[in-house]
Protein backbone atom coordinates (compact mmCIF):
# COMPACT_ATOMS: atom_id res chain seq x y z
CA UNK A 1 0.00 0.00 0.00
CA UNK A 2 1.69 3.12 -1.14
CA UNK A 3 0.30 6.50 -1.91
CA UNK A 4 1.83 8.66 -4.56
CA UNK A 5 3.40 11.89 -3.33
CA UNK A 6 5.47 13.22 -6.19
CA UNK A 7 5.42 12.26 -9.83
CA UNK A 8 7.69 13.52 -12.56
CA UNK A 9 6.03 12.83 -15.88
CA UNK A 10 7.88 13.03 -19.19
CA UNK A 11 10.10 15.84 -17.98
CA UNK A 12 12.22 17.62 -20.56
CA UNK A 13 14.61 20.34 -19.55
CA UNK A 14 16.86 22.39 -21.75
CA UNK A 15 19.90 23.98 -20.28
CA UNK A 16 22.13 26.40 -22.13
CA UNK A 17 20.58 25.32 -25.38
CA UNK A 18 21.08 21.62 -25.01
CA UNK A 19 18.74 19.02 -23.60
CA UNK A 20 19.39 18.05 -20.01
CA UNK A 21 16.52 15.58 -19.71
CA UNK A 22 14.18 14.12 -22.14
CA UNK A 23 11.18 12.19 -20.91
CA UNK A 24 12.34 11.67 -17.38
CA UNK A 25 9.80 9.79 -15.27
CA UNK A 26 9.83 9.09 -11.56
CA UNK A 27 7.22 8.41 -8.94
CA UNK A 28 7.92 9.01 -5.27
CA UNK A 29 5.54 7.51 -2.75
CA UNK A 30 4.89 8.70 0.75
CA UNK A 31 7.64 7.41 3.03
CA UNK A 32 9.99 6.52 0.19
CA UNK A 33 13.66 7.05 0.68
CA UNK A 34 15.25 7.61 -2.69
CA UNK A 35 18.74 8.51 -3.67
CA UNK A 36 19.32 10.10 -7.04
CA UNK A 37 22.51 8.98 -8.71
CA UNK A 38 24.31 10.06 -11.80
CA UNK A 39 27.42 11.89 -12.74
CA UNK A 40 27.93 15.58 -12.00
CA UNK A 41 25.95 17.79 -14.26
CA UNK A 42 23.38 15.13 -15.01
CA UNK A 43 20.69 17.31 -13.50
CA UNK A 44 19.98 15.70 -10.15
CA UNK A 45 19.75 19.05 -8.37
CA UNK A 46 17.66 20.34 -11.23
CA UNK A 47 15.01 17.74 -10.45
CA UNK A 48 14.74 18.99 -6.88
CA UNK A 49 14.57 22.59 -8.00
CA UNK A 50 11.81 21.80 -10.47
CA UNK A 51 9.65 20.38 -7.72
CA UNK A 52 10.13 23.59 -5.72
CA UNK A 53 9.34 25.84 -8.67
CA UNK A 54 12.83 27.32 -8.65
CA UNK A 55 13.37 26.03 -12.17
CA UNK A 56 10.77 25.36 -14.82
CA UNK A 57 10.46 22.39 -17.13
CA UNK A 58 10.45 22.88 -20.87
CA UNK A 59 8.10 20.02 -21.31
CA UNK A 60 6.31 17.51 -19.11
CA UNK A 61 4.56 17.87 -15.81
CA UNK A 62 5.26 17.45 -12.12
CA UNK A 63 2.51 16.29 -9.81
CA UNK A 64 2.45 16.78 -6.08
CA UNK A 65 -0.17 14.86 -4.12
CA UNK A 66 -1.89 14.22 -7.40
CA UNK A 67 -2.11 17.85 -8.43
CA UNK A 68 -0.10 19.45 -11.16
CA UNK A 69 2.55 21.77 -9.76
CA UNK A 70 1.69 25.28 -10.85
CA UNK A 71 2.08 28.86 -9.77
CA UNK A 72 -1.11 28.62 -7.75
CA UNK A 73 -0.09 25.72 -5.51
CA UNK A 74 3.70 26.11 -5.50
CA UNK A 75 3.61 28.40 -2.46
CA UNK A 76 1.83 25.74 -0.42
CA UNK A 77 4.07 22.99 -1.76
CA UNK A 78 7.16 24.91 -0.64
CA UNK A 79 5.69 25.10 2.83
CA UNK A 80 5.36 21.32 3.02
CA UNK A 81 8.78 20.42 1.69
CA UNK A 82 12.05 20.91 3.50
CA UNK A 83 14.86 21.67 1.10
CA UNK A 84 18.51 21.66 2.02
CA UNK A 85 20.48 22.97 -0.90
CA UNK A 86 24.12 22.16 -1.60
CA UNK A 87 24.66 25.90 -1.49
CA UNK A 88 24.80 26.60 2.24
CA UNK A 89 24.85 30.35 1.80
CA UNK A 90 21.44 30.93 3.35
CA UNK A 91 22.05 34.35 4.84
CA UNK A 92 24.31 36.38 7.04
CA UNK A 93 24.43 37.61 10.59
CA UNK A 94 24.24 35.93 13.97
CA UNK A 95 23.01 32.33 13.70
CA UNK A 96 20.44 32.87 16.43
CA UNK A 97 18.95 35.88 14.64
CA UNK A 98 18.91 33.99 11.38
CA UNK A 99 16.95 31.14 12.95
CA UNK A 100 14.65 33.47 14.87
CA UNK A 101 13.80 35.35 11.71
CA UNK A 102 12.85 32.14 9.95
CA UNK A 103 10.52 31.31 12.83
CA UNK A 104 8.98 34.76 12.64
CA UNK A 105 7.58 34.04 9.17
CA UNK A 106 3.79 33.95 9.22
CA UNK A 107 3.78 30.29 8.35
CA UNK A 108 6.17 29.28 11.15
CA UNK A 109 5.03 31.64 13.85
CA UNK A 110 4.18 29.99 17.13
CA UNK A 111 6.27 26.92 16.41
CA UNK A 112 8.32 26.04 19.47
CA UNK A 113 11.87 25.29 18.50
CA UNK A 114 14.32 26.36 21.18
CA UNK A 115 14.57 23.09 23.10
CA UNK A 116 14.65 20.98 19.97
CA UNK A 117 17.24 23.29 18.47
CA UNK A 118 19.55 22.71 21.40
CA UNK A 119 19.16 18.96 21.33
CA UNK A 120 19.79 18.88 17.58
CA UNK A 121 22.90 21.03 17.97
CA UNK A 122 24.14 18.53 20.49
CA UNK A 123 23.27 15.52 18.34
CA UNK A 124 25.11 16.96 15.34
CA UNK A 125 28.17 17.77 17.41
CA UNK A 126 27.83 21.52 17.56
CA UNK A 127 28.44 23.56 20.65
CA UNK A 128 25.45 25.61 21.78
CA UNK A 129 27.56 28.77 21.65
CA UNK A 130 27.54 28.50 17.87
CA UNK A 131 24.22 30.32 17.80
CA UNK A 132 26.01 33.48 18.91
CA UNK A 133 28.48 33.33 16.03
CA UNK A 134 28.13 34.88 12.64
CA UNK A 135 26.79 32.45 10.09
CA UNK A 136 29.07 33.66 7.34
CA UNK A 137 32.10 32.96 9.52
CA UNK A 138 31.25 29.29 10.09
CA UNK A 139 33.03 26.44 8.33
CA UNK A 140 31.36 24.60 5.47
CA UNK A 141 30.53 21.65 7.68
CA UNK A 142 29.06 23.83 10.40
CA UNK A 143 26.92 25.67 7.88
CA UNK A 144 25.69 22.37 6.49
CA UNK A 145 24.64 21.18 9.91
CA UNK A 146 22.89 24.47 10.72
CA UNK A 147 20.96 24.20 7.44
CA UNK A 148 19.97 20.63 8.28
CA UNK A 149 18.89 21.65 11.79
CA UNK A 150 16.74 24.50 10.47
CA UNK A 151 15.07 22.19 7.98
CA UNK A 152 14.29 19.67 10.71
CA UNK A 153 13.02 22.32 13.13
CA UNK A 154 10.42 23.38 10.59
CA UNK A 155 8.65 20.12 11.35
CA UNK A 156 8.12 18.98 7.80
CA UNK A 157 7.99 15.37 6.67
CA UNK A 158 9.30 15.61 3.13
CA UNK A 159 12.98 16.31 2.67
CA UNK A 160 14.93 17.19 -0.44
CA UNK A 161 18.56 16.86 0.55
CA UNK A 162 21.11 18.03 -1.96
CA UNK A 163 24.66 16.99 -1.03
CA UNK A 164 24.02 17.75 2.61
CA UNK A 165 26.88 15.66 3.93
CA UNK A 166 29.61 16.69 1.51
CA UNK A 167 31.58 18.83 3.97
CA UNK A 168 31.22 16.55 6.99
CA UNK A 169 33.70 14.06 8.39
CA UNK A 170 32.77 10.34 8.24
CA UNK A 171 31.32 10.11 11.74
CA UNK A 172 29.06 13.07 11.20
CA UNK A 173 28.02 11.78 7.80
CA UNK A 174 26.85 8.61 9.56
CA UNK A 175 24.96 10.61 12.13
CA UNK A 176 23.16 12.64 9.49
CA UNK A 177 22.26 9.57 7.47
CA UNK A 178 21.07 7.74 10.59
CA UNK A 179 19.03 10.71 11.63
CA UNK A 180 17.12 10.95 8.37
CA UNK A 181 16.63 7.23 7.87
CA UNK A 182 15.43 6.65 11.40
CA UNK A 183 12.06 8.22 10.83
CA UNK A 184 9.88 5.89 8.80
CA UNK A 185 7.24 8.47 7.97
CA UNK A 186 9.65 10.84 6.34
CA UNK A 187 9.95 10.94 2.60
CA UNK A 188 13.50 11.55 1.43
CA UNK A 189 14.77 12.53 -1.96
CA UNK A 190 18.52 12.61 -1.65
CA UNK A 191 21.23 13.73 -4.02
CA UNK A 192 24.63 12.64 -2.79
CA UNK A 193 27.97 11.33 -3.90
CA UNK A 194 28.66 10.06 -0.40
CA UNK A 195 28.63 6.30 -0.13
CA UNK A 196 27.53 6.67 3.48
CA UNK A 197 23.99 6.69 2.14
CA UNK A 198 24.69 3.41 0.32
CA UNK A 199 25.16 1.28 3.39
CA UNK A 200 21.44 1.32 3.98
CA UNK A 201 18.89 0.00 1.60
CA UNK A 202 17.77 3.05 -0.27
CA UNK A 203 16.15 2.89 -3.63
CA UNK A 204 18.47 4.24 -6.25
CA UNK A 205 17.36 6.23 -9.23
CA UNK A 206 19.78 6.82 -12.04
CA UNK A 207 19.53 10.18 -13.61
CA UNK A 208 21.03 10.14 -17.04
CA UNK A 209 20.27 10.40 -20.68
CA UNK A 210 21.46 13.87 -21.28
CA UNK A 211 23.71 15.45 -23.79
CA UNK A 212 27.04 16.78 -22.69
CA UNK A 213 27.53 20.46 -23.05
CA UNK A 214 30.29 21.35 -25.46
CA UNK B 1 17.96 91.61 -3.82
CA UNK B 2 21.39 90.04 -4.35
CA UNK B 3 23.97 91.73 -6.52
CA UNK B 4 23.40 91.07 -10.19
CA UNK B 5 26.03 89.02 -12.02
CA UNK B 6 26.75 90.72 -15.33
CA UNK B 7 27.73 88.82 -18.45
CA UNK B 8 31.21 90.28 -18.04
CA UNK B 9 31.13 88.81 -14.56
CA UNK B 10 30.17 85.41 -15.95
CA UNK B 11 33.01 85.73 -18.43
CA UNK B 12 35.43 86.19 -15.54
CA UNK B 13 33.85 83.11 -14.00
CA UNK B 14 34.62 81.06 -17.07
CA UNK B 15 38.14 82.52 -17.11
CA UNK B 16 38.79 80.48 -13.95
CA UNK B 17 38.67 77.37 -16.11
CA UNK B 18 42.17 78.22 -17.35
CA UNK B 19 43.46 76.79 -14.05
CA UNK B 20 42.19 73.23 -14.55
CA UNK B 21 43.14 73.38 -18.23
CA UNK B 22 46.71 74.30 -17.35
CA UNK B 23 46.85 71.59 -14.70
CA UNK B 24 45.57 69.01 -17.17
CA UNK B 25 48.13 70.10 -19.70
CA UNK B 26 50.88 69.81 -17.17
CA UNK B 27 49.92 66.35 -15.90
CA UNK B 28 48.84 65.29 -19.39
CA UNK B 29 45.38 64.41 -18.24
CA UNK B 30 43.23 64.11 -21.30
CA UNK B 31 40.01 65.43 -19.82
CA UNK B 32 39.91 69.00 -21.08
CA UNK B 33 37.53 68.46 -23.93
CA UNK B 34 35.24 66.31 -21.82
CA UNK B 35 35.10 68.89 -19.04
CA UNK B 36 34.50 71.81 -21.37
CA UNK B 37 31.71 69.92 -23.14
CA UNK B 38 30.07 69.21 -19.78
CA UNK B 39 30.37 72.84 -18.75
CA UNK B 40 28.97 74.02 -22.07
CA UNK B 41 26.08 71.60 -21.72
CA UNK B 42 25.39 72.74 -18.19
CA UNK B 43 25.43 76.39 -19.29
CA UNK B 44 22.97 75.80 -22.12
CA UNK B 45 20.69 73.68 -19.93
CA UNK B 46 20.64 76.31 -17.22
CA UNK B 47 19.94 79.12 -19.66
CA UNK B 48 17.04 77.15 -21.04
CA UNK B 49 15.88 76.43 -17.50
CA UNK B 50 16.21 80.15 -16.76
CA UNK B 51 14.05 81.04 -19.74
CA UNK B 52 11.50 78.42 -18.93
CA UNK B 53 11.36 79.19 -15.21
CA UNK B 54 10.93 82.90 -15.93
CA UNK B 55 7.93 81.96 -18.01
CA UNK B 56 6.55 79.53 -15.45
CA UNK B 57 7.08 81.93 -12.57
CA UNK B 58 5.45 84.78 -14.47
CA UNK B 59 2.42 82.71 -15.27
CA UNK B 60 2.38 81.00 -11.88
CA UNK B 61 -0.42 78.82 -13.12
CA UNK B 62 -1.05 75.78 -10.88
CA UNK B 63 -1.64 73.47 -13.82
CA UNK B 64 1.52 74.57 -15.59
CA UNK B 65 3.54 74.27 -12.37
CA UNK B 66 2.27 70.79 -11.78
CA UNK B 67 2.92 69.84 -15.35
CA UNK B 68 6.50 71.01 -15.01
CA UNK B 69 6.88 69.03 -11.79
CA UNK B 70 5.48 65.88 -13.41
CA UNK B 71 7.89 66.34 -16.28
CA UNK B 72 10.72 66.37 -13.75
CA UNK B 73 9.29 63.24 -12.09
CA UNK B 74 9.00 61.37 -15.37
CA UNK B 75 12.56 62.30 -16.24
CA UNK B 76 13.77 61.15 -12.81
CA UNK B 77 12.04 57.79 -13.26
CA UNK B 78 13.66 57.38 -16.65
CA UNK B 79 17.09 58.27 -15.30
CA UNK B 80 16.66 55.93 -12.34
CA UNK B 81 15.80 52.84 -14.37
CA UNK B 82 18.47 53.68 -16.92
CA UNK B 83 21.22 54.05 -14.32
CA UNK B 84 20.24 50.86 -12.52
CA UNK B 85 20.84 49.11 -15.85
CA UNK B 86 17.38 47.62 -15.71
CA UNK B 87 14.87 47.09 -18.49
CA UNK B 88 13.11 50.39 -19.13
CA UNK B 89 9.98 48.91 -20.64
CA UNK B 90 9.05 46.79 -17.67
CA UNK B 91 10.31 49.03 -14.88
CA UNK B 92 9.41 52.53 -15.97
CA UNK B 93 5.82 52.66 -14.74
CA UNK B 94 6.38 51.23 -11.26
CA UNK B 95 9.39 53.53 -10.81
CA UNK B 96 7.31 56.49 -11.91
CA UNK B 97 4.69 55.51 -9.36
CA UNK B 98 7.34 55.32 -6.66
CA UNK B 99 8.65 58.80 -7.42
CA UNK B 100 5.19 60.28 -7.56
CA UNK B 101 4.21 58.68 -4.26
CA UNK B 102 7.49 59.47 -2.58
CA UNK B 103 7.96 63.07 -3.66
CA UNK B 104 4.67 64.60 -4.75
CA UNK B 105 2.66 63.69 -1.66
CA UNK B 106 5.45 64.75 0.69
CA UNK B 107 5.96 67.96 -1.25
CA UNK B 108 2.27 68.79 -0.91
CA UNK B 109 2.45 68.10 2.82
CA UNK B 110 5.52 70.32 3.25
CA UNK B 111 3.99 73.17 1.27
CA UNK B 112 0.71 72.94 3.13
CA UNK B 113 1.79 72.34 6.70
CA UNK B 114 5.47 73.19 7.07
CA UNK B 115 5.85 76.27 4.89
CA UNK B 116 2.16 76.93 5.41
CA UNK B 117 1.46 78.21 1.89
CA UNK B 118 -2.00 79.37 0.98
CA UNK B 119 -1.46 77.97 -2.50
CA UNK B 120 0.49 74.70 -2.42
CA UNK B 121 1.13 74.89 -6.17
CA UNK B 122 3.04 78.18 -5.93
CA UNK B 123 5.84 77.96 -8.51
CA UNK B 124 8.77 79.36 -6.47
CA UNK B 125 8.14 76.64 -3.84
CA UNK B 126 6.77 73.73 -5.82
CA UNK B 127 9.50 73.65 -8.40
CA UNK B 128 12.72 74.23 -6.43
CA UNK B 129 11.72 72.19 -3.36
CA UNK B 130 10.24 69.52 -5.62
CA UNK B 131 13.53 69.50 -7.48
CA UNK B 132 15.53 69.04 -4.29
CA UNK B 133 13.32 66.16 -3.10
CA UNK B 134 13.38 64.56 -6.51
CA UNK B 135 17.12 64.96 -7.05
CA UNK B 136 17.97 63.42 -3.70
CA UNK B 137 15.43 60.61 -3.93
CA UNK B 138 16.71 59.85 -7.39
CA UNK B 139 20.24 59.39 -6.10
CA UNK B 140 18.96 57.23 -3.25
CA UNK B 141 16.74 55.15 -5.49
CA UNK B 142 19.46 54.43 -8.00
CA UNK B 143 21.68 53.13 -5.22
CA UNK B 144 18.96 51.42 -3.19
CA UNK B 145 17.00 49.66 -5.90
CA UNK B 146 20.18 48.83 -7.80
CA UNK B 147 21.60 47.26 -4.66
CA UNK B 148 18.37 45.36 -4.00
CA UNK B 149 18.39 43.65 -7.39
CA UNK B 150 22.10 43.13 -7.64
CA UNK B 151 22.31 41.44 -4.24
CA UNK B 152 19.25 39.35 -5.05
CA UNK B 153 20.91 38.21 -8.21
CA UNK B 154 24.22 37.60 -6.50
CA UNK B 155 22.75 35.76 -3.51
CA UNK B 156 19.74 34.14 -5.09
CA UNK B 157 20.25 31.05 -2.99
CA UNK B 158 19.52 32.99 0.18
CA UNK B 159 16.22 34.09 -1.27
CA UNK B 160 15.33 30.60 -2.46
CA UNK B 161 16.28 29.15 0.93
CA UNK B 162 13.96 31.54 2.69
CA UNK B 163 11.15 30.54 0.37
CA UNK B 164 11.79 26.92 1.20
CA UNK B 165 11.87 27.80 4.92
CA UNK B 166 8.26 28.89 4.58
CA UNK B 167 8.62 32.58 3.81
CA UNK B 168 6.08 34.42 1.72
CA UNK B 169 7.56 36.51 -1.04
CA UNK B 170 7.77 39.71 0.99
CA UNK B 171 9.22 37.85 3.95
CA UNK B 172 11.84 36.28 1.72
CA UNK B 173 12.75 39.65 0.24
CA UNK B 174 13.20 41.41 3.58
CA UNK B 175 16.99 41.08 3.91
CA UNK B 176 17.36 42.53 0.43
CA UNK B 177 14.97 45.36 1.19
CA UNK B 178 17.00 46.13 4.30
CA UNK B 179 20.22 46.07 2.31
CA UNK B 180 18.83 48.33 -0.39
CA UNK B 181 17.45 50.83 2.10
CA UNK B 182 20.61 50.82 4.16
CA UNK B 183 22.81 51.51 1.16
CA UNK B 184 20.64 54.40 0.02
CA UNK B 185 20.22 55.97 3.45
CA UNK B 186 23.82 55.81 4.58
CA UNK B 187 24.91 58.74 2.38
CA UNK B 188 21.76 60.66 3.30
CA UNK B 189 22.35 60.22 7.01
CA UNK B 190 26.00 61.19 6.55
CA UNK B 191 24.97 64.36 4.75
CA UNK B 192 22.44 65.26 7.38
CA UNK B 193 24.87 64.92 10.25
CA UNK B 194 27.66 67.01 8.74
CA UNK B 195 25.49 69.84 7.56
CA UNK B 196 26.23 73.25 9.03
CA UNK B 197 29.76 72.21 9.94
CA UNK B 198 31.35 70.94 6.78
CA UNK B 199 29.24 72.82 4.31
CA UNK B 200 26.32 75.16 4.01
CA UNK B 201 23.94 73.52 1.60
CA UNK B 202 23.00 75.17 -1.67
CA UNK B 203 19.53 76.15 -0.71
CA UNK B 204 20.61 77.84 2.49
CA UNK B 205 23.50 79.62 0.77
CA UNK B 206 21.08 80.82 -1.89
CA UNK B 207 18.75 82.28 0.67
CA UNK B 208 21.60 83.96 2.53
CA UNK B 209 22.88 85.55 -0.69
CA UNK B 210 19.35 86.63 -1.48
CA UNK B 211 19.40 88.53 1.82
CA UNK B 212 17.32 86.24 4.03
CA UNK B 213 18.06 86.14 7.74
CA UNK B 214 20.23 83.18 8.81
CA UNK B 215 17.40 81.89 10.98
CA UNK B 216 14.93 81.89 8.14
CA UNK B 217 17.52 80.09 6.03
CA UNK B 218 18.20 77.39 8.60
CA UNK B 219 14.52 76.76 9.25
CA UNK B 220 14.01 76.14 5.55
CA UNK B 221 17.08 73.98 5.49
CA UNK B 222 15.93 71.88 8.43
CA UNK B 223 12.51 71.40 6.86
CA UNK B 224 14.07 70.48 3.54
CA UNK B 225 16.57 68.02 5.05
CA UNK B 226 13.81 66.23 6.94
CA UNK B 227 11.61 66.01 3.86
CA UNK B 228 14.52 64.87 1.69
CA UNK B 229 15.18 62.08 4.16
CA UNK B 230 11.53 61.06 4.33
CA UNK B 231 11.05 61.16 0.60
CA UNK B 232 14.21 59.13 -0.03
CA UNK B 233 13.05 56.37 2.32
CA UNK B 234 9.58 56.45 0.78
CA UNK B 235 10.77 56.45 -2.83
CA UNK B 236 13.25 53.62 -2.31
CA UNK B 237 10.74 51.46 -0.44
CA UNK B 238 7.96 52.11 -2.95
CA UNK B 239 10.31 51.54 -5.87
CA UNK B 240 11.44 48.20 -4.45
CA UNK B 241 7.95 46.93 -3.72
CA UNK B 242 6.32 48.28 -6.89
CA UNK B 243 9.05 47.01 -9.21
CA UNK B 244 9.16 43.64 -7.48
CA UNK B 245 5.54 43.07 -8.56
CA UNK B 246 6.91 43.15 -12.10
CA UNK B 247 10.36 41.64 -11.70
CA UNK B 248 9.23 38.31 -10.26
CA UNK B 249 7.17 35.70 -12.01
CA UNK B 250 4.16 34.02 -10.45
CA UNK B 251 6.47 31.40 -8.94
CA UNK B 252 8.29 34.16 -7.11
CA UNK B 253 11.44 33.80 -9.17
CA UNK B 254 13.37 36.76 -10.55
CA UNK B 255 12.76 37.27 -14.25
CA UNK B 256 15.96 37.48 -16.20
CA UNK B 257 14.83 39.92 -18.83
CA UNK B 258 14.31 42.76 -16.35
CA UNK B 259 18.06 43.21 -16.33
CA UNK B 260 19.74 44.92 -19.19
CA UNK B 261 23.06 43.62 -20.45
CA UNK B 262 22.43 40.09 -19.27
CA UNK B 263 23.69 37.85 -22.01
CA UNK B 264 20.88 35.65 -23.23
CA UNK B 265 21.36 32.04 -22.37
CA UNK B 266 21.10 30.46 -25.77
Amino acid sequence: MSSELIRYKDICVDFHGSRLFSNFNLTVNLGDKLILKGRSGSGKSTLLKILLGILRVDDGEVFYRGKKVSSSNIWDIRKEIAYVSQDTDIGEGIVKDLINEIFSFDHNRGRKYHRKRNSLLEYFGLDRSIVYKKFEGLSGGEKQRICIIISVLLGKEIFLLDEVTSALDPELKEKVVDFFLENEDWTLLVVSHDNTWDRVAMDEVFVDGCEINA
Amino acid sequence: MPDEISYTGLFFGFLLLIIPLLIMRYVRLNMGKESLTAILRMTIQLFLAGLFLTFVFDMNNPVLNLLWFFLMVSFAAFESVQRQEMDLKSLYLPTLGAFLGGTFLILMYVNAFVIDLANVFEAPYLIPIGGILLGNSLGGTIIGVGNFYSSLKRNENRYVSRLSFGAGMNEALMPYVRKGLRSSLKPAVGDISTIGIVHLPGMMSGQLIAGASPFLAIKYQIAVMVSVYVSTVTCVTLAIFLTSRICFDEYGMLKDHVFRNTPDVA
